[in-house]
């Protein structure tokens, strides 16, 4: 309860600023008075790098906060591994959890696989990492790590109907300072936590959806950034293992 | 607390003024997030409909966390999309095309045109994904 009136407290002295500057500045009817412009310039230059990378890999740390039908809030825990090379190729998986899942994506096709279970079922994919996003989650109810960040259009895609851009200040994300910024549309809210010094990589990334009472959050925590990583094209492509059965996925 | 709710209610209040056109805007999420809100939505919906017990509601948790797979937003689509029980062993064939999220006990599996299917309650069921989630549909060998 302290954290959220923390966060209470900061959105409302920053908007408090905000309606401030709004009063005092002439030329206010010329431009959004509550988009910090230096929040959305630190996002455009995070997203610009991450968009210029031929290659990278990442390993992320992902809490969903869910609601019981009770009443009662809960965090489920995910990790993943994911490792992209553009325009066509990426590979996710997850790992260290109770079930191993495998995302290969070679340009041709995708495959997902279950070590434990010894299944795995492929369909033909489009050919560019972005438009085999699309497909996975549009056709196939499939979702792979990250995928926000992965997109090269990234930019657009989150300042789309942004009303609210603030520098929230300086925060420390494992081991590596950050700039701490918060953006709010109708709906949702993102928080993006972004290396204030070196290549500008996001080390930490919470979208809460605040369109219900219960605001819950999705948050991803980026580790071991790597972005001239070993990614030979058999990375990327699925070759079965002995005694592994072809299934296949159910169209949504 | 109750203070500084007045004051974050009275700043946005101020905001709304000073504003003179606050757009009406729709919720335009970004894809990934609007897939995995969508989910949750239709879970919670779909949660009020089914009118999960507390317990059945944990232990739907519970066994999405455990089944969940890859992606980190697998455990939210595993409790909307698997959230069938396997039915009873006994009794009438279910429909084809129902999913569960896991097998009946002592189902026998037979591969037949290269498809593994397990029969068990007088269903025969195969493997498939739906999204990330390994789970098992009712159908016809051919």
């Amino acid at each position: 309860m302290s954290n959220l009136n923390y966060r209470l407290s900061t959105v409302s002295f920053a908007l408090g600023v905000l309606v401030l500057a709004a009063t005092v500045s002439t030329d206010v009817q010329a431009q959004t008075p509550q988009v910090d412009p230096a929040a959305t310039r630190t996002l455009k230059r995070m997203t610009d790098y991450l968009g210029g990378l031929q290659k990278f890999s990442v390993h992320t740390k992902n809490t969903l906060e869910d609601e019981l039908e009770s009443g009662h809030r809960i965090d489920l825990d995910v990790s993943a591994s994911v490792l992209v090379s553009r325009p066509n190729e990426l590979f996710a998986e997850r790992k260290g959890d109770l079930i191993d899942q495998m995302f290969y994506y070679n340009g041709k096709t995708l495959t997902l696989y279950n070590p434990s279970d010894k299944v795995y079922a492929t369909e033909s994919a489009p050919g560019t990492i972005e438009e085999t996003l699309d497909f996975a989650r549009e056709s196939l109810g499939l979702v792979v790590p990250v995928a926000d960040l992965v997109y090269r259009n990234a930019f657009p895609l989150l300042m789309q109907d942004v009303n609210l851009a603030v520098v929230v200040g300086k925060a420390v994300i494992g081991g590596v300072k950050c700039d701490h910024l918060l953006f709010s549309r109708p709906g949702v809210d993102f928080q993006v936590w972004v290396a204030d010094s070196g290549n500008p990589l996001p080390y930490k990334y919470v979208v809460t959806d605040t369109g219900t009472p219960a605001r819950l959050s999705i948050s991803t925590v980026m580790s071991d950034w790597n972005v001239t990583p070993a990614a030979t094209d058999s990375r990327f492509t699925f070759v079965p293992p002995p005694g592994t059965k072809q299934i296949s996925f159910l169209p949504l | 607390m109750k203070t500084k709710l007045k004051i974050t209610i009275a700043t946005i209040a101020l905001v709304l003024i000073l504003i003179a056109d606050v757009p009406v805007l729709f919720e335009q999420l970004v894809p990934e997030a609007h897939a995995i809100f969508g989910v949750r939505r239709r879970a919670a919906r779909r949660g009020v409909i089914v009118g999960y017990s507390m317990g059945e509601a944990a232990a739907t948790s519970a066994a999405a966390n455990q089944a969940a797979a890859t992606s980190q937003h697998q455990e939210a689509a595993a409790q909307q999309q698997a959230a069938a029980p396997p039915p009873a062993t006994a009794g009438k064939p279910l429909p084809l095309g129902t999913v569960v999220s896991a097998l009946p006990a002592g189902c026998t599996s037979t591969p037949v045109g290269g498809v593994e299917y397990y029969y068990c309650g007088g269903n025969f069921y195969r493997a498939v994904f739906q999204g990330n989630q390994l789970v098992y549909v009712t159908a016809q060998p051919k």
